[in-house]
């Protein structure tokens, strides 16, 4: 076996244990969070190996850890399997889109990827283990299983993923703090705050004119579905707004290499110039600057270039010799030898 | 050991006696004893640059070529242009401006020896540790008599195709004058021409050091000879290029 496959499999297998036990306790001990969504903070795990070491460990640590987890908490190993391929996915799907592509999360287009693949990795996962479950097992019905199973399953992952994965890859140093990483993390942050506040807030107020069993969870289910939604539909706002502000520095920076490459002329800063705000300002200030540089540099190099200093070596020598070979100028040679030897 | 210094072109106009009158106050300023001659009979200028009234000059250059006087009688001190905090001195041996007396040097000439010994005793008079000898321009025996005193020539050109043949002729005969140190300097420089390159070209057109590239600088034509550049604008480009050749002289 080669060393990398070695490596990965040993990897795999030690975050699967350390997975499954952390699965394990929280099938003891519900932590109680936001509506529906549990706290599963390990979910995170599977997924930070697939990126930082490689996605087959992802899939090892989802898939082993699931199976662990399980054993321990006497559901049987493999009764349940289906939800073992379902956290293998989740381990392997955002290594695949990180791991070798993004080797640095410095724009908001790579943290974009990440969450995205996150947020996919969850919803394919959940949804092969409710195909392999209509396939194979029949453990669910639907609709009941909606609620109950499905879609807590799903939003509990996609969640607990969303703002646990960043945190350990910058940990990790896999995001590099940049003023595109940084804002897209800050308004990340307010996001999912806001968000879990929303959705707290809301279960009380259910909670307060609780008339049935079968409504309140109807109406959790519901506050469930706003936050993520929001969440999602917060993201991609956010990202959105994110690189509006900051392709522009870009732009600029394109720019400044351009200019010191010694091109000139800059279309790349059209778009950012046509703003009117302050970047678009000092997009317009440095396509002014670069025009005048170019067109000093154009005519310093006309001026260098036709500057031609020309000599008729013919003439010259005829004058040289003219002064040089008379009597004076012997006479004058001979005092001035004196003067220095003197 | 005082080093004569002769500053020439082979055209006029070429900004030989700014040149000589600023590389000298730069010297006595740094606390040196420097003088400087006005060897340019036939249109002397320089004693403008240094405030010196003709009137005042009882003795000059011709007085002594003619043995009226000795040479210490034709040297004045002109320090008091180096402001409040001169610490050297500066000296100007002047020419008369009589046009009698212009016309007698011109007629009867002068001995070539007679002017060597002339240097030499204000040398040794006045302690001088630079003499600068400004010139008439082109290539006339007088001329060729400061560049064959001289230990050090600087030749001054401007960008000007107007200066390029005669500047030629005038490095080939100063070759073979054997001048120990020879400098080439151009002079009134656009801004845009003020670079390394254009040093380079001349440099090698002339298979001859380049002191350095002096910017045109209209600071200079407003000031119209009536103070020394250096210590108006000691801060302009122009400014710091003269204070860049004294170095590359200086070592
Ligand atoms: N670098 C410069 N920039 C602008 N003007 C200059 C510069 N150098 C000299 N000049 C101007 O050029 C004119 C001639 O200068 P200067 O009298 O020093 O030249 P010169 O070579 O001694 O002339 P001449 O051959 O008549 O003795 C003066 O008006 C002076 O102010
Ligand atoms: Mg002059």
């Amino acid at each position: 076996m080669n060393p990398d496959a070695k490596k990965i499999l040993l990897a795999g297998l030690i975050f699967a244990v350390v997975y499954g036990l952390l699965n394990s306790l929280s099938n003891i001990f519900l932590l109680p969070s936001a509506p529906i969504i549990s706290f599963r903070p390990q979910i995170a795990l599977p997924m930070a190996v697939g990126i930082l070491v490689h996605p087959l460990a992802g899939f090892i640590t989802g898939f082993a850890g699931n199976v662990v987890g399980d054993a321990i908490s006497g559901f049987g190993a493999f009764k349940f399997w289906n939800w073992h391929i379902a956290n293998g996915l989740m381990g392997l799907i955002p290594g695949l889109a990180v791991y070798r592509h993004i080797r640095r999360i410095d724009t908001v287009r790579a943290f974009g990827i990440l969450q995205g693949s996150i947020v996919f990795a969850c919803a394919a996962g959940v949804g092969t283990a409710v195909v392999l479950d209509w396939l194979f097992l029949h453990f669910m019905t639907f609709p009941a299983s909606l609620p109950s199973w499905i879609l807590p399953a799903f939003l509990t992952d996609a969640v607990n993923g969303f703002i646990l994965v960043p945190a350990i890859l910058l940990i990790a140093g896999r995001i590099v703090l940049t003023l595109e990483t940084r804002t897209i993390l800050m308004i990340t942050g307010l996001l999912i705050a806001s968000i879990l506040a929303t959705a707290g807030s809301i279960t009380w107020a259910v909670l307060d004119d609780l008339v049935s069993h079968g409504a309140m969870v109807q109406n959790f289910y519901i506050a469930a579905i706003v936050s993520v939604g929001l969440l999602v539909i917060g993201f991609v706002a956010a990202v959105v707004f994110v690189r509006k502000m900051t392709a522009p520095l870009a732009a600029l920076g394109r720019a400044a290499e351009a200019v010191e490459k010694g091109r000139y002329d800059l279309p790349e800063l059209a778009a950012v110039s046509a703003r009117a705000d302050e970047l678009g300002r000092l997009a317009r200030i440095f396509e002014q600057m670069a025009g005048k540089v170019g067109e000093r540099e154009n005519s310093l190099q006309r001026q260098v270039a036709e500057l031609q200093i020309t000599i008729d070596r013919e003439k010259q020598a005829r004058d040289v010799s003219d002064i040089v070979d008379t009597d004076y100028f012997r006479a004058l040679k001979e005092k001035a030898r004196k003067f220095r030897g003197a | 050991m005082p080093e004569i210094i002769a500053i020439h072109s082979f055209r006029g106009g070429t900004g030989k006696s700014n040149t000589a009158a600023n590389l000298a106050c730069l010297l006595a300023r740094q606390g040196r004893r420097v003088g400087v001659v006005d060897t340019d009979i036939q249109s002397p200028g320089i004693h403008v640059l240094f405030n010196l009234d003709p009137k005042d000059a009882a003795h000059t250059l011709n007085d002594f070529l003619w043995g009226k006087c000795d040479i210490g009688r034709a040297v004045y001190d002109v320090s008091r242009i180096l402001g409040p905090e001169e610490r050297g001195k500066l000296f100007l041996i002047p020419s008369s401006i009589r046009t009698g007396d212009i016309a007698r040097v011109l007629h009867y000439g002068y001995d070539i020896n007679l002017l060597k010994e002339g240097y030499q005793q204000a040398i040794e008079q006045f302690a001088l540790d630079y003499l600068f000898i400004d010139t008439h321009p082109g290539l006339n025996e007088e001329t060729l008599m400061s560049i064959a005193i001289a230990d050090t020539l600087l030749i001054l050109l401007r960008p000007d195709q107007q200066d390029y043949q005669g500047t030629a002729v005038t490095v080939e005969v100063s070759r073979a004058l054997e001048v120990p140190r020879m400098f080439l300097i151009v002079n009134k420089a656009p801004a845009s021409l003020c670079g390394d390159a254009l040093a380079a070209k001349v440099a090698a057109t002339y298979n001859c050091d380049v002191a350095g590239v002096l910017p045109h600088a209209d600071e200079m034509m407003e000031l119209g000879s009536s103070g020394i550049f250096c210590l108006t604008h000691p801060d302009s480009s122009l400014g710091r290029a003269i204070d860049g050749i004294l170095r590359r002289i200086e070592t």
